[in-house]
């Protein structure tokens, strides 16, 4: 008797037996199947091992990147240029285009005539004035 | 007490230590090494568990491999004295996910009408045919009790089973018992008297 079974009982020993010889017995095909089994999965292990450390470093690259970029973007940004401020004679006309809808689809017609009527009147209202 | 047998349920696992061991990289090949050998010592016995449990060959063997995957993937920068109760600890949590897939399954099959199951294989006659070897006596008197003992843990509760086969085919002291099914030492041992008595009373004292 080994070791292991001092102080088992005579069924537990009897049990250990058994069970041990059905193991013994199993047959060459399941072994076979367990032993592709046991390298099939040390090396899925291997193999997902690269990709799944890319994807743990992939966070923390993601965001310093990120944060260059960002900084790079603060430090080029041009400061915001000041909103145009009409000035002068034609500020009321140029209002008085900007509110009127009707004006503003004469100049979205996009043939032109507006243009040169506009630029026509202009001539005329300067030589008249 | 091992540190496992303080976790309550059995499928907490210890924290996976992901990357901690490349296996890819030359100074873990004698890890790597070792990994392959731990499996190859207990692959056989985890079969024989996996099938008692589960009474079919390629789900057993399914539960077995993914059980090697799963310790070789997550558990591999374990110490290596931690293998096997982790080893045990995942492949009854693969044995229980493919028993409850089984009840579910068989709760739909039972609404569907019953039809000839084109899979279903044939006996082979070869093997069906009895072996032109003489026996001796002592085989035959192995396989009349193999038989009764499958047939005795098939009626037995889960945990006893667990408890039985772990301590009996793969000789886990209470401890290792305890760290691989989750369970505290005081279970281990309420499963394995249980177990013992229930097998007792269906196969008699000394049945071999």
């Amino acid at each position: 008797m080994n070791p292991v079974e001092q102080g088992l009982t005579a069924f537990e020993r009897n049990a250990r037996t058994v069970l041990e010889e059905s193991v013994r017995r199993l047959d060459a095909r399941t072994r076979s199947r367990l032993n592709q089994a046991r390298h099939a999965a040390l090396e899925r292990a291997q193999a997902r091992r690269p990709l799944w450390r890319g994807f743990t470093l992939m966070p923390a690259a993601g965001a310093a990147v990120a944060a260059v970029l960002v900084a790079l973007t603060l430090w080029h940004r041009q400061p915001a240029s000041e909103l145009p401020v009409l000035e002068g004679p034609h500020a009321a006309v140029d209002l008085e285009l900007l509110a009127d809808s009707e004006n503003l689809e004469l100049m979205e017609g996009g043939d032109g005539s507006f243009y040169e009527w506009a630029a026509a009147e202009g001539d005329n209202g300067a030589s008249a004035s | 007490m091992s540190e496992f047998a303080t976790l309550a349920s059995p499928y907490s696992m210890p924290a996976a230590l992901h990357g901690d061991v490349d296996l890819t990289d030359p100074s873990a090949e004698s890890r790597s090494r070792a990994l392959n050998q731990f499996l190859a010592s207990v692959e056989l016995k985890a079969f024989r568990i996996a099938q008692a449990a589960l009474r079919h060959e390629d789900d057993a063997l399914d539960a077995v491999q993914d059980a090697m995957l799963q310790l070789a993937r997550a558990y591999a920068a374990r110490p290596a004295e931690e293998w096997k109760p982790l080893f045990y600890r995942i492949l009854e949590n693969r044995i229980r996910d493919m028993q409850r897939r089984r009840t579910v399954r068989g709760r739909v099959l039972a609404w569907l009408p019953s039809r000839h199951d084109e899979d279903d294989e044939e006996p082979d006659p070869i093997s069906q045919a009895p072996s032109p070897e003489p026996q001796p006596v002592r085989r035959l008197e192995l396989d009349e009790a193999m038989g009764a003992l499958e047939q005795a843990l098939g009626a037995l509760p889960r945990r006893q089973q667990q408890a039985f086969m772990l301590r009996t085919l793969e000789g886990m002291d209470v401890a290792e018992t305890a760290a691989a099914m989750g369970c505290s030492e005081g279970s281990v041992k309420t499963h394995y008297f249980r177990a013992l008595q229930a097998l007792r009373a269906q196969l008699g004292e000394l049945y071999l």
